[in-house]
This record gives C-alpha cells, sequence and structure tokens, in this order.
C-alpha cells in the first residue's frame, strides 16, 4: 500500500499530465487556452471577437466527396484580438476543432485545441499573435481533415490560403474524375475543338498568303 | 536507281548479319563450331554489382523500455512484457480499471478518452463491475491526403511497407498522429484491431462510434448476443451505423470462449480491410478486473483470474492478410463516392491473391518486435489464435507441440485433447492453445529461439520476398538481449529492417555472403577487342539497313511518279 501511495504521490509531481490551461472531462476538452497572456509585438488585447463553429456530417452536403464538414471553413481576426470560439458537435462521435502554428510560449506545441467527445457545446479563448498569418484549424480524428474537416484562420492580412479547404482552395493531389460522354458535354467539347482547329488553320493560311 | 547495289546491299547484309553472329556466338551458327576451331578463349564474366547501401537501420526503435518491467498501478498488477514497445501499462490499468475509475494522471497517461471504458456496478456482489461501457471507434490507417503523396495517419506493417487498413480502436482523444511532427499514427491506432474482454455474464453495453467515413456495423461473431438490433447485419438484424453516427449493442454473454467481432458491412471488402479483431469472454470468477482492450494484441499483462488458474501468461495472436489491390485502393482518391465504387464494385475478390501476412499487424522483421512468444522453462502459455486470413491458417511451431484446448470458444474435452505441431484453422476460427514448455521430447524439445510461422509457404512472405509474413518465434527468456530482441545463433536479422530489403533490391544472402558469392552479378561492358569489332559491324549493318530503306523509298516513289505520268 505505501507503494502504491508513493507511486500516486510521484505521479502528482510530475509535471507533463497538467497544464493550467487544460479542462477535461467526459464530455470532451479544451487544452491550451490563452485568455490572458499578450502575445509579442501586441501593447494590449486589441479588440474582442466571438465566433460559432458547428461540426457534423450536415456541413459536408455543399461540398460533394466530403462526409464531415464545419459551419465555416475561413476565420478571419485582427491581430492582437482575443477570440472567443464556440465549438458545437452536432454528431454522436467526437470532432474536434484544432488550430495550429499559434506561438509556442503561449500554446504548447503551437496548438489550440477544442475537443467534444459526441454531441455538445463548449467554448475556448485564444488571442490572435501580433503577425500576419494564416492559421491551419482542423479535426484530427484519422481522415476527417481529408474528408471536409479542414478551415483556416486568417489572422491581419494572412499569409496566403492552405490547400483543400473546402469550398475556399482546392487540392494538391488532385482526385481524377471520368468525363461526362452526355450529349450537352459531348457537343460542347467537339464545339471548342472546332475552335480551336480553325484559329489555328486561320494563322497557319494567313501566314501563308 | 539501279538493281545492282540494291543486290550488293542485300548481300552485305546476310554477310554482315553473319559475322556479328560469329563474333557473338559462333554456337548459334553451328553447334559444332568449336570443335573445328578449338575452344573459345576465356572472358571474365562481369564484376559482381557493389552491395547495396541499407541505410542506418534500426532494429529495436524502442521509446519506453522501462514500461518491459512489471508494474502495479492502483492495485492493478501488470505483467512485465519482452516487446521491444511493450503495451503502456498505465492504459493497461485504466483498461482493467475502466477510464472512469483511474485518477487524472494515470489517464493523462494514456491517450484514452474519459468515456473509452466505463466500468460499474458490482451486481453479484463478487467484487467486480458488473456494467461495462465500452466504446469503440475506428480508424483509417495509410489513406489518401488531398495535400500530398504521404499517407496519413502512416502505420508501417514492416520496413516501408504501408498497405491501406481500417481499424475499430478503443475511443481515443486528441491526435490522430504520434505527434505535431510526423505522419505515424499514434499508438492507439494501429493493426490489428484491438482484442476486446469482457467477463461471462457482464451487462456489455458496446457502442460503435463510427468516426469513419463509410457505413459499418459490429457483428459480434461466436458471443452470445440476442437477434434485434444487436447481430451487426445490414440485411436483417439492424440499420449500418452511418458516419457520424453511434450504434449500442447490449449483450450479456453466458458462455466464456474466445470468439471475434467484426464489420458485416460489405463483409469481403470491410473484413479484408482490418475491421475484424479478438474478442474474448473471460469466465465469470470473483474478483474478476479483465483488460477490456488488449491493444496491437500480443501478451495479455493482465490476464483474467479464470487464466491465471491454468497459465503463467497470455498471448493473443490474430493472424490476417491484406490484398494490395483492395487495400491500397483507398489511396487512390479522396473522394468516398469512388472508392464506394472502386472497393464494392470494380474490386473483385474472387480475382484476388493476397500479398502481406501479418501477425498481430505486423509482418515480418517487426513480428520480432512485438510477437515473440517469450517463455521459461515448464511453463503453460495460453495463446489464442484467430485466423483472420482468407485462406487456411496452417500455424507451425518448431521445437514444441502445443495442446488444442478449445475450437471457437468452445472446450475440447480432455480426454479428447490433441497435441501437434500444426495447427489447422479456416477462415475466423480460432483456437486455444497450451504451449506447455516441459522438455519431454514431446511437448518442448528443450530451450532455444523457435520459428513459429504459418506453413503455407505464400505467408512467410512479403509480396513474394522472404523473409517475411506472419514469421514469429517461441524465444526462451535468456536469449534475450537488452533490448528484448532474439539472440540467435543464426544469420544476423538487421539488414531485414532495412526498407531496401523489401523493395527486393538487396541480394538474399547479401550480409551472410563475404566472398560474394551471391551478389547480383554485374553488367556486360565493351571490353574485348571481339566486342569492339562486334559493336564496329552492328553499325555497320544498321547502315546497310538504312541505306536498302532509301531504295526502297525511291523505288516506291518512281512508280508513284509513273502512274501519274501515266494518268496524265
Amino acid at each position: 500500500m505505501k507503494v502504491l501511495l508513493a507511486i500516486f504521490l510521484l505521479m502528482l509531481l510530475l509535471p507533463s499530465y497538467s497544464h493550467s490551461a487544460m479542462r477535461m472531462g467526459e464530455w470532451g476538452m479544451v487544452m491550451n487556452e490563452n485568455t490572458e497572456q499578450l502575445p509579442q509585438g501586441c501593447e494590449k488585447i486589441a479588440g474582442e471577437d466571438k465566433i460559432l463553429i458547428k461540426a457534423g456530417r450536415e456541413y459536408a452536403k455543399p461540398f460533394p466527396g466530403t462526409i464531415f464538414g464545419y459551419s465555416q471553413h475561413s476565420f478571419s481576426f485582427p491581430k492582437c484580438t482575443r477570440v472567443e470560439v464556440t465549438f458545437i458537435n452536432e454528431d454522436d462521435i467526437r470532432h474536434q476543432f484544432m488550430i495550429h502554428g499559434l506561438p509556442s510560449y503561449l500554446h504548447p506545441q503551437g496548438m489550440f485545441h477544442m475537443e467534444l467527445y459526441g454531441r455538445g457545446e463548449t467554448s475556448g479563448t485564444f488571442i490572435t499573435p501580433n503577425a500576419n498569418e494564416t492559421y491551419l484549424a482542423h479535426c484530427d480524428i484519422a481522415q476527417h481533415t481529408e474528408k471536409g474537416m479542414k478551415a483556416q484562420v486568417i489572422v491581419g492580412e494572412g499569409s496566403g490560403d492552405l490547400p483543400s479547404v473546402p469550398g475556399i482552395t482546392g487540392q494538391i493531389n488532385k482526385d481524377v474524375y471520368g468525363f461526362d460522354v452526355g450529349m450537352q458535354n459531348v457537343a460542347l467539347l467537339i464545339a471548342l475543338l472546332l475552335v480551336g482547329l480553325s484559329v489555328s488553320l486561320f494563322f497557319f493560311l494567313r501566314h501563308k498568303q | 536507281m539501279k538493281k545492282y547495289p540494291v543486290l550488293s546491299l542485300l548481300f552485305s547484309a546476310i554477310i554482315l548479319s553473319i559475322i556479328a553472329l560469329a563474333l557473338y556466338d559462333p554456337y548459334l551458327l553451328n553447334k559444332r563450331f568449336f570443335d573445328y576451331i578449338g575452344m573459345p578463349s576465356y572472358q571474365a564474366p562481369p564484376q559482381s554489382k557493389p552491395k547495396p547501401d541499407m541505410g542506418v537501420v534500426t532494429v529495436c526503435d524502442e521509446l519506453y523500455p522501462e514500461w518491459r518491467k512489471a508494474y502495479t498501478i492502483g492495485g492493478v498488477d501488470i505483467q512485465p512484457s519482452d516487446a521491444c514497445n511493450p503495451d503502456n501499462p498505465y492504459e493497461v490499468a485504466a483498461f482493467v480499471l475502466g477510464t472512469n475509475n483511474v485518477i487524472m494522471p494515470v489517464l493523462m497517461r494514456t491517450q484514452l478518452s474519459d468515456d473509452a471504458v466505463i466500468k460499474t456496478n458490482d451486481i453479484d456482489g463478487d467484487g467486480d463491475p458488473d456494467d461495462i461501457i465500452i466504446r469503440v471507434e475506428i480508424a483509417e490507417l495509410n489513406g489518401r491526403s488531398p495535400d500530398g503523396e504521404g499517407l496519413v495517419p502512416s502505420f508501417d506493417i514492416a520496413p516501408g511497407i504501408q498497405p491501406g487498413a481500417w481499424v475499430f480502436a478503443p475511443k481515443s482523444r486528441g491526435m490522430a498522429t504520434a505527434n505535431r511532427e510526423t505522419s505515424a499514427a499514434n499508438h492507439l491506432l494501429r493493426l490489428p484491431s484491438a482484442p476486446i474482454r469482457v467477463e461471462a455474464g457482464d451487462n456489455v453495453t458496446l457502442i460503435l462510434e463510427n468516426t469513419h467515413y463509410f457505413p459499418h456495423t459490429i457483428h459480434l461473431h461466436g458471443v452470445d448476443h440476442s437477434y434485434s438490433n444487436n447481430d451487426g447485419v445490414p440485411q436483417t438484424s439492424e440499420k449500418m451505423t452511418m458516419p457520424g453516427e453511434q450504434h449500442v449493442y447490449k449483450i450479456k454473454p453466458r458462455h466464456a470462449g474466445t470468439m471475434m467481432y467484426h464489420c458485416h458491412v460489405q463483409v469481403q471488402v470491410h473484413f479484408m480491410m482490418g475491421l475484424q479483431g479478438l474478442f474474448i469472454v473471460e469466465e465469470n470468477k470473483p474478483n474478476n478486473w479483465v483488460q477490456t482492450f488488449n491493444v496491437g494484441a500480443g501478451k495479455v499483462r493482465q490476464p483474467s483470474v479464470g487464466v491465471k488458474e491454468g497459465f503463467d501468461q497470455e498471448y493473443d495472436m490474430h493472424y490476417q492478410a491484406i490484398d494490395t489491390a483492395l487495400n491500397n485502393l483507398i489511396q487512390t482518391s479522396n473522394d468516398p463516392r469512388q472508392l464506394a465504387e472502386k472497393m464494392n464494385r470494380l474490386y473483385d475478390i474472387t480475382d484476388g491473391t493476397d500479398d502481406y501476412f501479418m501477425l498481430n499487424g505486423r509482418s515480418f522483421p517487426y513480428t520480432l518486435r512485438e510477437s515473440l512468444i517469450t517463455v521459461e522453462a515448464d511453463q503453460h502459455t495460453k495463446l489464442r489464435v484467430l485466423n483472420g486470413t482468407p485462406e487456411i491458417l496452417a500455424l507451425h511451431t518448431h521445437g514444441h507441440k502445443a495442446t488444442i484446448t478449445a475450437y471457437d470458444g468452445v472446450d475440447v474435452n480432455p480426454l479428447a485433447q490433441v497435441t501437434r505441431d500444426v495447427y489447422g484453422l479456416a477462415p475466423a476460427q480460432r483456437v486455444d492453445l497450451d504451449l506447455y514448455t516441459k522438455d519431454d521430447g514431446l511437448h518442448s524439445y528443450g530451450e532455444g529461439v523457435w520459428l513459429m510461422h504459418d506453413h503455407a509457404e505464400r505467408a512467410i512472405t512479403n509480396n513474394g520476398l522472404a523473409p517475411g509474413g506472419n514469421v514469429s518465434q517461441i524465444v526462451y527468456r535468456k536469449y534475450l538481449n537488452k533490448h528484448a530482441m532474439p539472440n540467435g545463433e543464426g544469420e544476423d536479422v538487421s539488414p531485414y529492417f532495412s526498407p531496401e530489403y523489401y523493395k527486393g533490391n538487396v541480394p538474399s544472402w547479401s550480409a551472410a555472403d563475404a566472398f560474394g558469392f551471391f551478389d547480383d552479378a554485374g553488367d556486360k561492358t565493351i571490353t574485348s577487342v571481339k566486342d569492339v569489332v562486334l559493336v564496329i559491324v552492328l553499325g555497320m549493318l544498321l547502315g546497310v539497313l538504312l541505306l536498302l530503306l532509301s531504295s526502297l523509298y525511291s523505288f516506291l516513289h518512281g512508280v508513284a511518279v509513273k502512274l501519274k505520268n501515266r494518268q496524265s
């Protein structure tokens, strides 16, 4: 029993498992929140903002070939702004809203992480850095990012778009689809080919004259 | 054009061809050539190619070797493990006690969600909980990413081999990858689907949370369960569980034994993709806290009370096979509609051939890292074997004859038990083996490092390259080195840990072959005068042929002109 107690006390002393900015329970978790600490270069909290993100398969409907999605896939904030994120999960499985690449002195591993173990709602806060940067936000459950749960958080001017964000940018490793051989599509194909052909013939003949 | 040059060109072509043949190999011209002119002079065959660069190989990629020792966590006695990367003892404790019953510091040392395994209510008052809620998710391994060519989250079954797969996994939390810097899956997301253990008589609520992008179910194969909404069969008992949905299976199994669970949607695809796992019902005993999940199968670090009564240790052994023509389809598109078409309608399992053969989710040499059966003399080891491949498994143990104590979760009458060294398992069958290490010339031939493998020889290869497949070993512990790897007396196994070997770039016996007898032969170079002359003659022949072509053109052109003149 003494050994057990000793192990228990030893484990309490180990710092690796707990951060002050962590809430966790049977509902899910919010990790590496930042409500107060100013990012470097921010003199003060320049403003307050609130966003609502809903997650679930419902939001995949507008984007063919995806299964899961967010209610919004791009967010813009000014620099040094405190953002309160309300995250709602409408599915009966786990979903996450995880922002990557934030300053690691504020967020361990650069991550602000919200996770719901099932249907439910939670909220968490982070402060946008003093940088023009586009951050990745996603659900890191296997294949959820790939199947639609990918978003971008643009701070200030941003630093360009991220690839394969539903409704915003295309894929880099592209899916290949067959060619529609319906009347309309084929007619359009032939017409356009004829246009190209006549243009080149026209230039060729004029050159000969 | 005159006729004369054409004839002379033809003549030259024939002469040059004969000269070329004579220079290349006169034996082709006349079988007795060398009898007339004497034997050919010695020309050394090409030198061997240099031995390939294998890169730096890691035999055991150990992360937490300290986890190998025995632990007691929260009152749970966790047996030592000899795996290169043993199961996380804190996770084992959380599985035994329930994620609801461990203190936060223990749970934080796992990657389990708080509600993964909930254990409450000792209804029969025998000292262990009887209401058990188990949550499983479905993860894809080695899938496609629209952002690049790397596979996500990745899982190597053998060095550099990443076939696509789906698995049932305990409900977890956080990232799918081991950390932010890698695309490698975290340790909970792996082949095989995690073995599940419950106690007979428990009220088990098994919740399938479908985190995957296709519909799925769970069929509790061989486990006592009622029919309605509970059998996992879309054609009969229930609707499919769609992405984002969950399904609750309620069972109270009356019969103990080694069973299985698998998805019953498009079974010929989903079963082979990896949605199959061991489901073990342990005997109902007092104070019987069973280890609900055994991630990665292999050694059970906290065997049940019933198993401990008859055995010193217990191993789960799940055999699987992969046809990359099916499994790697998930790497060809990110669009689930295309994948559904390719997998369900275009792939034809009746034309399928298996390429990779795994024991507990890995093929040799990675089986050495985590699927060794490590024993001492005079021990009883319980092996629960599942054949998840689509063919007969002919499991053979070197140096040992084990006793089959149960088939498909039903005990064999002790008088009728069979002791043998090849255990045949039809697809989906289970046998329980008693591996008794008594050196009596029957049960064991003595201590050593003894192979254990499927004797259907294709299964000892990785896509045809041996050694590979589901080869593992029964190792007496004194033969283990400090990295928990077997110190055999045979050839060095480290070359097999290089991806180069399984790309087929390395001669099979390269490491053992100091003389280079069996290195790859080099290719022919132009070295002798004969070679030089031969090439020049071939050049001349080419010139003559070109001239002939040119004459042919002139001839045809002349004919055309004549025809035209005649018309006008």
